[in-house]
């Protein structure tokens, strides 16, 4: 069995977006890393963040309620989350949790990238 | 101080004027509520002049003007958005004491502007709330009624020498009341029911569960079928709604020579297919629960060996197509004198029915199937095909294996973080010869993964050295089982709450809390059962194509 772990790595794109590149798997023992992740991707002037999760393997509960988490700590500082590449079953699971109506759910990363107005 | 007047759905006002004490301990303190009709004469007025509106120079017999003057307001600001009126502004007396000058009440105007939009918002904004929570409680009673339904419905089939029995059952999205049971009478005989309560929902299923009940307890004394339905129409009379009522046959198997002694209560007339063709076997009686003192006609039908029986309900016959065509009982009919048996004569009948309806259809009403076919050489007994095992299972802390089972995977882990992967790879490997489409194993995956860490963190609270185990059964081709056993004690299975992203994203619940809901999403099936020490859960997927719902056994 290989140890997939989460790799994430951050882009800014301009002042006001950030894309989040998740790479491998999200579960429990990701907290960290996708904390990490989120504060080096925004600052004051952070409006949007995108998730960019094309090359998400493995997600389960447990990364789900790790994105909730992010998304309550977006919410709070009025930053909007997008997300782009996600496979068919991890699009039905935002579908199922409701999650896409919290995350808007784009294509890939350019589309997502102009509906932050960020292309 | 004020509050406007919300607009409510009903396109009644339901207004509030609320005074706050002031700093200098002022007089204005009562908060008063008032529902504005829309044909108040003030509704009318206000839409057709735009502006602040003095109340003391209004003269309109209006009950809303005469609350508003009661509650203490001077001033009155329509809120418009769109041309709407959406709330009124309401303004006590100035604090000086002196009327409102022109430039406030300019001040006012241009507020509202803004301020009618917003609160527009706002109501739209709750208005989808309350029906996102209408919503919530729609979902929950749907799965509080598929959760009675399957509750009751058999968890195995019978064994019956000679006999191969198969049974399918597909709820309708609103879930109706259909029920089908086995039950084990003196002297090797087999009780065999079909039913639907009219109506859907829990009220149906709850009748349902009722019938069930009295038919499970009278009928391994009363014996006769038609005393039976006898017993339990009376039963029910007394109780049930009064629009309800249940249509049940009920029949007495003997697997020994092939008789069936049957009565029913206005149910759909089962099949016989002689060979030749599809026979209905008739016997008359009114629905169970319509009338006091209800006879029941009782019949026998003699099935002979290579010879079988249909007993299914309205699902099938009367569904309808895009031209609102019935699928009707001579095409169920002529489906059955085709010959098939078993599990191929359901399957016949479901794929001609996804022919007739198309792709798009809705189920209308709940679908149930049985058929009791007995075997060419009489009732000396199939033999098992190589590979499949014994009922029985081998050890019973893991539950009994359904017949037709064979087991692709039987394994134990350690309850460390992380095995939950090793778990859901291990079922990876063990299906693979199924060659499944990928949506199906992500799903698969997903459930067994999100099951063993339930397991390994809840039942087992992470002490590794208790183990879980994991079993993978397919079952006649058709359904694939994987179960998933803890070691955890005897502490019962705590209520999952349901999961909810506003509650959640509001901080009225954890992040967490997904697996659960996670699990029941992807599976077709999923059981919980405890015993002694052990916990599982079972999740069943169905294999064959496009049907998510169905129970088969």
């Amino acid at each position: 069995m290989t140890q997939n772990i989460l790799n994430a790595s951050v882009k800014k794109v301009n002042e006001r977006t950030s894309v989040i590149e998740v790479e491998g798997e999200v579960t429990q023992t990701s907290e960290k890393d996708l904390m990490d992740a989120y504060e080096e991707a925004v600052s004051k002037k952070t409006r949007t963040i995108i998730l960019n999760l094309t090359n998400l393997e493995y997600m389960n509960s447990s990364g789900i309620g790790l994105l909730v988490t992010l998304l309550v700590r977006a919410n709070r500082h009025h930053q909007k989350m997008l997300a782009c590449g996600l496979s068919e079953h991890y699009r039905q699971i935002f579908e199922l949790t409701r999650l896409d109506e919290a995350i808007e759910i784009h294509d890939d990363e350019t589309s997502a990238l102009a509906a932050a107005g960020a292309q | 101080m004020t509050r406007w007047a919300r607009k409510r759905p009903t396109r009644a006002h339901h207004g509030r004027a609320a005074k706050a004490e002031d700093q200098d301990g002022g007089s204005f303190v009562t908060v008063t509520d008032f529902d504005i009709s829309p044909s108040d004469p003030l509704v009318a007025y206000v839409q057709s002049n735009s502006g602040a509106v003095r109340l003391s120079s209004l003269e309109l017999d209006s009950p809303t003007v005469e609350a508003l003057k009661g509650a203490g307001i001077e001033l009155v600001i329509p809120l418009i958005s769109h041309g709407d009126l959406v709330g009124l502004l309401n303004l006590g007396p100035h604090r000086s004491g002196r009327e409102y000058s022109s430039d406030e009440r300019k001040l006012l105007d241009d507020l509202v502007g803004y301020v009618g939009p917003a609160v527009r918002v706002a109501q739209l904004v709750r208005q989808q709330e309350e029906e996102m929570r209408t919503r919530g409680r729609l979902e929950q009673e749907l799965r509080v009624a598929q959760l009675i339904q399957q509750q009751f419905l058999p968890k195995e089939l019978p064994h019956l020498p000679g006999w191969d029995i198969a049974a399918f059952y597909r709820p309708a999205q609103a879930v109706g009341g259909d029920f089908y049971d086995f039950i084990e009478l003196p002297d090797g005989k087999m009780g065999v029911v079909v039913g639907d309560v009219t109506d859907k929902g829990v009220p149906a299923a709850l009748v349902m569960a009722t019938t069930h009940s009295i038919l499970r307890s009278d009928a391994p004394r009363l014996v006769t079928p038609s005393a039976v339905l006898e017993r339990a129409n009376d039963l029910l009379v007394s109780d049930i709604p009064a629009h309800m009522f249940v249509t049940c046959l009920y029949g007495v198997l003997d697997p020994a020579n092939g008789t069936l002694t049957f009565a029913n209560a206005g149910h759909n007339l089962p099949y016989l297919n002689t060979g030749d063709e599809a026979v209905e076997i008739r016997a008359t009686g009114m629905p169970l629960g319509l009338m006091a003192g209800s006879r029941y006609e009782e019949r026998e039908a003699s099935v002979a060996p290579g010879q079988s029986l249909l007993l299914h309900s309205d699902g099938i016959a009367e569904a309808h197509n895009d031209d609102r065509e019935m699928f009707g009982f001579p095409r169920l009919r002529s489906i059955v004198a085709g010959g098939l048996e078993g599990n191929e004569l359901i399957d016949d009948i479901l794929s001609e029915l996804d022919q007739f309806t198309g792709a798009e259809w809705e189920q209308e009403d709940d679908i149930t199937l049985v058929s009791l076919c007995r075997g060419a050489g009489g009732s000396a007994g199939f033999g098992s095909p190589p590979g499949e095992i014994e009922k029985s299972a081998p050890d019973g802390s893991h539950g009994q294996l359904p017949r037709d089972a064979v087991v692709l995977a039987d394994f134990e882990l350690e309850s460390l973080p992380g095995n939950e992967r090793a778990a859901m790879e291990r079922v990876v490997e063990a299906v693979r010869e199924l060659d499944l489409p990928s949506r199906q194993l992500d799903r698969i995956k997903t459930a067994v993964s999100e099951a063993t860490m339930n397991a390994i963190e809840h039942g087992n609270e992470n002490r590794p050295h208790l183990p879980v185990r994991v079993s993978v059964l397919s079952i006649s081709d058709n359904e694939l089982l994987v179960r998933v056993t803890d070691s955890g004690g005897d502490r019962p299975i705590p209520e999952a709450e349901t999961p909810d992203i506003d509650a959640k994203l509001a901080g009225e619940q954890s992040p967490r809390g997904w697996g659960l809901f996670l699990i029941r999403n992807m599976v077709d099936d999923m059981r919980l059962s405890s015993e002694g020490t052990h916990h599982t859960i079972e999740l069943a997927f169905n294999l064959r194509k496009g049907h998510g719902d169905e129970h088969r056994i």
